[in-house]
């Protein structure tokens, strides 16, 4: 109650300023009628008694004085007045008010447009229920590699949903393409193939329908499906009545039960789910780990206490199914973390590298103001000795800043909602569709919280530093010196730290950007052992319905083949199952090779599979190294043969005899035909974000047709100019067959690495702003250095001193403070870049070419930053800078 | 302007508020009240009591309603809050004890 009474005073105070004063007038008058009264009646005459009254009250004013301050009223009225001198002062520089508040809007902004994405992937990459207690499970052999390795087999992944106390639940999907659509019109989709708890675990519900039920995933009464928000908008026209519709999967028909929310993009955007319909031998099957999991855990357990019953599980699976599950090993990871994987060291960088733009503009600003302080020098020694006290002082100082850092908060918000848009939408659909998250980039609640506590910091920091400089002011000295006011050595020092920071903090900066975009080019350059360029690419899916057998695949395929080479201009025209940059891994098989002992399941041998037509290796311009590639003649009915990469052939041919062996997909013996490997062709590098060159084995189309293929043509000019000549073959072939995917190779690799090449430009943008506002730092400290010892200059050269040393005297000084900040940073620079190294990908190597170059630019800047003061000092008149004040 | 210190800032907080504890009193019956009660010692300067009752009633011990006075004019009339009254009692038993025991080091040394 009485903190109520207090705050509703203070209230008072403020805002019934008038009202209080006037009662406490008319309560000190009443006080001093009734000390006239006493007076008189004690028999003094009235005016005596007046003066007596007066007399004994002291000074009035400085009576009510204060009583206003025990009202505690100054505080608060003393900083409004702060506001408004501050408000004033700024109004009265505008030019130094803009610069301050863009330089500070910039390096807010910076900060709010990174954190806003990381805000939106890292911090709320899905919307699910409690987060944290959903998990990933698979299996392997003790070594994670990596995510797209993370399957589980269905009978183990049976096993474990039946027997283990830790999970609320597991489910299990897998992807799967399909085709959509009746004869002459199919359309290849992405799908996801989950079990009927899918939905459950992950604790979502429709928009509208229903979700499956557990009857659903027996094979026959699967022909059910649930849409994705966006399908339904685009692919079936938001079609109110949708539910409840039969559409055609592969041939089948499928009826539509529900509609997922819009932002429901769990494991990746596809467009529909149908249930996970395992028939009992493939239910059964403990060799394929061919399942992806995801499990909720139970309130109550933990990751680490999971994953002691996981290994305890696993334990007893090897014991129990010794030939399918020795060595192989159960283990999880949080959802959110498998995440992270991905982005977080990505985003971590380029918000450490906006927090260094941020202290750079945070740097150069105080300099700004510290220049401005010592033309105020004056001004504050003369408040100083009217009694102002430290405090007083820095109060004062402190809102001024705290008005730039919140008029750059403003403009930094303002500025913001266009960055971030502008960040969501230039980065391709086509990566940042597997970006969770990423369209949930925006300007929200704890982006604007994040933005203001950044000003908040900022003007804070800019306020104490300042008070920090006006501290030791004596009033005294400065008040009695004519013209301008001196700098302390101290507060020269604080300068020159400040000036050598911003050196230190643009080298580290500047190195990381370059490194950062050495790695893009490097990245660029990644996709080697075949020829890109003038390359076009179309994916083609033909229906199931109408190509029932292998016969009629081949021979579409033939036809579209022979027509596409015999255009003009076309100097090799190939299929393959999956181009590289298609960001899609390639299908991988298990291996025996003949001869060699027949192994366990668990340890066979794996490797890329492709299937490819003659030319694909001509129109790549991928190396034969040994033997020959495919021709004509290895058709269906000839002899079985295959192609294998050379890092294939020397991991199980170290001698070099790779040739004539014979391997067969699968296990030894499997029904599968063995296959003799008849050549050898260079390494191809698929994704740039795998490091590893798996081993691939090429099987020819003929042997081995597929519905779904990428057709490659080498052309003579601009690839995307023979799309429509293509397009008539396919079309005289077959009218209802959809082309996907048309590009040229070049740009589908400039797409698939856009993410590096966004944070290439960001943190070139960062090194480029950082370079600008260092110099402009160096130049500003050595200038006003400069200008302050135009007096002394104008003795010296007056005097006869050598022009020429005076400017190497100031040359000096500013080699001195670059010097001092770049020694500090080199080190810092090659710790930080090793530490980029080790985060990013292996993209990025410490480079030294790369340091040096931007230690020697820097130490130019700063040159040129100390030369134009130098020349005007010793370009002035010595008559005239003695004159000087 | 030096301040006064806080034992005797804290004192005269007692008496005004032993003053007012058996009802409302404008600032110049305060000041006379104490002058009486202690025979003319405690002159309490008008200086010190304004500010000190304003504080006082910033923090919430007292409270002022404005009322007429004995000779008819208006006047602000302070009394206690419900706090300032356990406030008092605190404060007169920390006197209490507190004098009481100067009391004894300046008998016995």
């Amino acid at each position: 109650m009485r903190w109520l009474r207090s705050i509703s005073n203070r209230l008072r105070n403020l805002f019934l300023k008038d009202t209080v004063e006037r009662e406490a007038d008319q309560e000190l008058r009443f006080h001093l009628e009734r000390e006239v009264a006493q007076q008189i009646s004690s028999g003094m005459s009235p005016e005596e008694a007046r003066r007596v009254a007066l007399l004994e009250f002291g000074g009035l004013e400085q009576f009510k004085e204060d009583c206003r301050e025990a009202r505690g009223v100054n505080r608060i009225e003393t900083l409004l007045a702060d506001l408004r001198y501050g408000f004033r002062t700024l109004r009265k520089s505008p030019g130094f008010a803009i610069v301050s508040v863009l330089t500070l809007a910039l390096g807010i902004g910076a900060n709010t447009a990174i954190f806003s994405m990381v805000n939106a992937l890292l911090l709320h990459p899905y919307n699910f229920r409690n987060l944290d207690s959903l998990v990933r499970v698979w299996e392997d052999r003790g070594i994670d590699e990596g995510y797209d390795a993370r399957y589980i087999a269905p009978a183990d992944a049976d096993d474990l949903r039946s027997s283990n106390g830790i999970f609320e639940g597991l489910t299990t999907y897998s992807f799967q393409s399909f085709g959509l659509g009746t004869e002459g019109d199919v359309q290849p989709i992405l799908g996801c193939r989950v079990s009927a708890n899918f939905f459950d675990v992950l604790a979502v519900t429709p928009a509208a329908g229903r979700l499956f039920s557990a009857a659903e995933e027996q094979p026959g009464a699967d022909q059910v499906a649930i849409v994705s928000y966006g399908s339904w908008q685009r692919r079936f026209g938001g079609d109110p009545r949708l539910l409840g519709k039969t559409i055609s999967l592969n041939g089948r028909a499928y009826t539509i039960v529900g509609i997922m929310p819009k932002d429901f993009d769990y494991p990746v955007p596809v467009e529909l789910w149908v249930p996970l319909a395992l028939t009992p031998a493939e239910r059964a099957d403990r060799t394929q780990l061919s399942l992806s999991a995801l499990a909720r855990l139970k309130r109550e357990v933990s990751v680490s206490q999971a994953s002691v019953v996981l290994a305890g599980f696993s334990h007893r699976l090897q014991q129990e199914f010794p030939k399918t599950n020795a060595g192989r090993r159960t283990t999880l990871l949080q959802l959110r973390k498998e995440l992270y994987m991905f982005t977080l060291s990505l985003f971590l960088l380029l918000q450490a590298a906006a927090g260094f733009v941020l202290l750079l503009a945070c740097a150069n600003l105080a300099n700004l103001v510290f220049a401005r302080m010592i033309g105020r020098q004056r001004e504050i020694a003369l408040r100083a000795a009217l009694g102002a006290s430290r405090g007083r002082l820095g109060q004062l100082f402190l809102s001024e800043t705290l008005l730039y850092s919140f008029a750059a908060g403003l403009v930094a918000i303002a500025a913001s909602f266009a960055s971030v848009r502008a960040l969501r939408t230039s980065i391709p659909v086509g990566w940042t569709k597997w970006v969770p998250g990423w369209d949930g980039i925006r300007v929200d609640g704890s982006v604007l919280a994040f933005t203001i506590l950044a000003a908040l910091a900022v003007g804070v920091f800019l306020g104490l530093a300042t008070m920090l400089h006006t501290s030791r002011v004596e009033p005294n000295k400065t008040l009695k010196e004519t013209g301008t006011g001196t700098v302390t050595r101290t507060k020269r020092r604080v300068r020159s730290a400040l000036v050598v920071a911003q050196v230190m903090i643009a080298l580290i900066l500047l190195v990381c950007a370059g490194q950062t975009i050495q790695g893009f080019v490097r990245l660029a350059n990644v996709y080697q052992g075949f020829e890109p360029d003038r390359v076009l690419r179309i994916e083609i899916s033909l229906p199931q319905k109408v190509y029932t057998d292998n016969v009629k695949i081949t021979n579409f395929y033939q036809q579209v083949l022979r027509g596409t080479a015999s255009l003009s201009g076309v100097q090799h025209a190939s299929l393959v199952t999956s181009p590289p940059a298609s960001n899609v891994d390639n299908e991988t098989t298990f291996f025996s090779i003949e001869g060699q002992h027949a192994l366990k399941a668990s340890e066979m041998p794996s490797a890329d599979l492709q299937v490819a037509s003659p030319d694909f290796f001509d129109t790549l311009k991928i190396a034969s190294v040994a033997g020959r590639t495919f021709s004509d003649a290895d058709s269906d009915g000839a002899a079985r043969v295959a192609l294998v990469s050379r890092g294939m052939a020397s991991r199980f041919w170290p001698k070099g005899d790779a040739l004539g062996h014979r391997i067969k997909l699968g296990a030894a013996d499997s029904t599968e035909p063995w296959l003799t490997i008849v050549g050898v062709v260079g390494d191809v590098r698929q994704n740039w974000w795998n490091p590893i060159t798996r081993p691939v084995i090429y099987k020819p189309f003929a042997q081995s047709p597929q519905r779904s293929m990428t057709l490659l043509a080498r052309t003579a000019s601009n690839p995307i100019s023979y799309v429509s000549a293509v397009r008539n073959v396919v079309r005289q072939m077959d009218p209802g067959i959809a082309l996907e995917g048309i590009n040229t190779l070049e740009e589908e690799i400039a797409d698939s690495i856009a993410i590096v090449r966004i944070m290439g430009i960001l943190m070139g943008i960062f090194g480029l702003v950082a370079l600008a506002l260092s110099s402009i730092g160096v130049y500003g400290v050595l200038s006003e250095s400069v200008a302050q010892r135009t007096h002394e200059i104008g003795i010296r050269l007056a005097l006869g001193a050598d022009p020429r040393d005076l400017m190497k005297l100031i040359l000096g000084q500013a080699l001195k403070l670059t010097g001092i900040g770049l020694a500090i940073a080199v080190p810092c620079a090659i710790a930080i870049s090793r530490m980029m190294a080790s985060l990013i990908f292996g993209v990025i190597t410490v480079d030294f070419v790369i340091l040096c170059g931007f230690t020697a630019l820097l130490l130019l800047v700063a040159l040129g930053a100390g030369y134009l003061p130098a020349r005007r000092a010793i370009s002035v008149d010595p008559v005239v800078s003695l004159r000087y004040e | 302007m030096s301040k006064p210190t806080d034992l005797v800032q804290g004192t005269l907080d007692l008496l005004i508020l032993k003053s007012i504890a058996l009802g409302p009193m404008h600032g110049w019956a305060i000041a006379q009240r104490i002058r009486q009660v202690s025979k003319d010692v405690l002159q309490v300067n008008q200086g010190a009591l304004y500010p000190a009752l304003h504080r006082l009633e910033q923090q919430g011990w007292i409270e002022a309603e404005w009322g007429d006075s004995e000779n008819n004019r208006r006047a602000k009339y302070y009394s206690l809050t419900k706090s300032g009254k356990k406030y008092l009692q605190r404060e007169q038993a920390n006197w209490e004890r507190l004098s009481a025991a100067i009391g004894l080091v300046l008998k016995t040394v």
